[in-house]
């Protein structure tokens, strides 16, 4: 009875699922689903997941959505996963119930519609939108602010101070790891402004290597292709702007 | 060791809280911080909870926030709270844990944004935002008719088909009472097609009783209140 894991490695829940199984050494098989092919609207994929989210788990007959609720429910199943990811120590699990609640509506709230507006948007048939990407970086950046000034105030490297990453960390780095598909300058100006975020993303992905990049893999491949059409698209105004300006020349 | 639950009845987060510790008969100090006045912003509070969010708890030096975080802990905090609000089993709290996470960015970022741009607005010193309150009503009613239609099937009168309430009813239960500040004819609009959403309110308000009432009261004097004031712009106009 293995574990079933519809996922898109495009989808940061998915990843972060994905990186938290091979990192606890748990047998699992992927089944992969295309978003932007809108393979999660199939009927098959209806009938394991009625509301078409990304990414589901079926363990035997039992099946699971939320990445959290995932997270969780996989970290007191599988004998073995060490307990810094989800410590069974009330006050500490707390404490981490508190981080994963407060990403919902704040960091993945605002990093979607930032993301989903200024970059993804056309590769989902859907129209770019600047305003509501406004709306997204603001939230966005508030929250990075509080990650930076709250959840990572202590001595350890991790959220709430701690020595060893849970499945907080683990989560809200695969949210900020979409960033890499905006344009650089973007990512700077909203990252650069927290370098103990910056600092603790690397930290994250040194304590879960080699399964980090490996599951981001397919990411980074994305990011190539955007800088590249971004490159060539400012390469054709240059182009064009010549083109209309010789002839007024003459 | 005391528990200080600081919050506002008209925060529905903050009420599934109290009526929770109320239901569980868990004794605790209600601290009142009004956030329509901004005083979540002061810097008291802001020890508490450096967030500046109600609710909050404080339970010896043990400080925390964000409601369903609460409610689990309080669950499993306090040794007499029945298993039915927070299943000890593991696959039936993953299931309870799946609808609180699917509750952020759908139910409430549907309902709390509505409320906040129409009914909520002025008394949050905003101007109300018609088109935001597009957005947020289609949000809301796509939530309301997943509920209807996947986290109530079942045999059971609560989410999953369950015979007894989780905290998940509360929380959720608590979000669509915000609707109350809105005018009746847009709450018909928005609840009437969801019959089954109805009876699932009635049921969690029924069994939460004569606390769910009690606490939901400053909720109706606000309703009252605005609906005095629709009726005096209506005539006005």
């Amino acid at each position: 009875m293995t574990l079933k894991i519809y996922a898109d490695r495009m989808s940061q829940p998915s990843r972060a699922v994905l990186i938290f199984c091979k990192v606890n050494g748990i047998t699992f098989e992927e089944i992969k689903l295309d978003l932007a092919r809108r393979q999660q609207r199939s009927s098959e994929y209806k009938e394991i997941n009625p509301l078409r989210q990304v990414p589901t788990i079926v363990d035997g007959r039992f099946k699971l959505f939320e990445s959290h609720a995932i997270l969780r429910y996989i970290s007191c199943a599988f004998p073995g996963v060490a307990d810094h990811w989800y410590p069974s120590d009330l006050f500490k699990r707390a404490k981490i119930e508190s981080v994963l609640d407060w990403h919902h509506s704040n960091l993945r709230r605002g990093a979607v519609a930032y993301i989903l507006n200024s970059t993804l948007a056309p590769a989902l048939g859907l129209q770019k939108n600047p305003q509501a990407a406004a709306e997204g970086e603001k939230i966005l950046s508030s929250s990075l602010e509080q990650i930076e000034s709250i959840w990572l105030k202590g001595n350890g490297r991790f959220l709430l101070g701690s020595s060893k990453p849970s499945i907080a960390d683990l989560s809200l780095v695969c949210e900020l790891m979409q960033l890499q598909v905006v344009d650089e300058k973007d990512r700077d100006r909203i990252l650069g402004p927290h370098k103990k975020v910056e600092q603790w993303i690397e930290d994250t992905k040194q304590a879960t290597m080699p399964h980090f990049d490996e599951v981001h893999t397919v990411l980074f491949k994305l990011k190539a292709k955007l800088q590249e059409q971004r490159l060539s698209e400012a390469n054709n105004k240059i182009e064009s702007s010549k083109n209309t300006t010789l002839p007024s020349k003459m | 060791m005391g528990l200080k639950v600081y919050g506002h009845r008209m925060s529905q987060p903050a009420r599934a809280v109290y009526i929770f510790c109320k239901m569980n008969g868990i004794e605790f100090e209600e601290i009142s911080v009004n956030f329509f006045t901004k005083k979540t912003a002061s810097p008291v509070f802001q020890e508490i909870n450096p967030m500046k969010q109600v609710p909050a708890i404080v339970h010896g030096t043990f400080k925390l926030f964000e409601s369903h975080a609460i409610l689990r802990y309080l669950a499993c905090a306090f040794p007499g709270v029945p298993d039915h609000w927070y299943p000890a089993d593991l696959q039936k709290r993953a299931k309870i844990d799946s609808v609180l996470d699917w509750h952020h960015l759908n139910l409430r970022h549907g309902a709390l944004r509505l409320v906040q741009a129409v009914a909520l607005a002025p008394k949050l010193g905003r101007q109300p935002n018609p088109q935001v309150a597009i957005e947020a009503e289609k949000l809301l009613s796509e939530s309301l008719e997943k509920i209807e239609t996947f986290w109530l099937q079942g045999s059971g009168p609560f989410l999953l088909g369950n015979s007894e309430p989780s905290i998940a009813d509360l929380s959720l239960v608590c979000e669509i009472m915000q609707l109350e500040v809105l005018d009746d004819k847009d709450i018909d609009r928005i609840l009437g097609p969801h019959k089954k959403v109805q009876q699932w309110m009635e049921d969690t308000k029924t069994a939460t009783k004569p606390h769910f009432e009690e606490i939901h009261g400053v909720l109706f004097e606000v309703k009252a209140e605005l609906q005095k004031q629709r009726l005096l712009g209506a005539n006005n106009a």
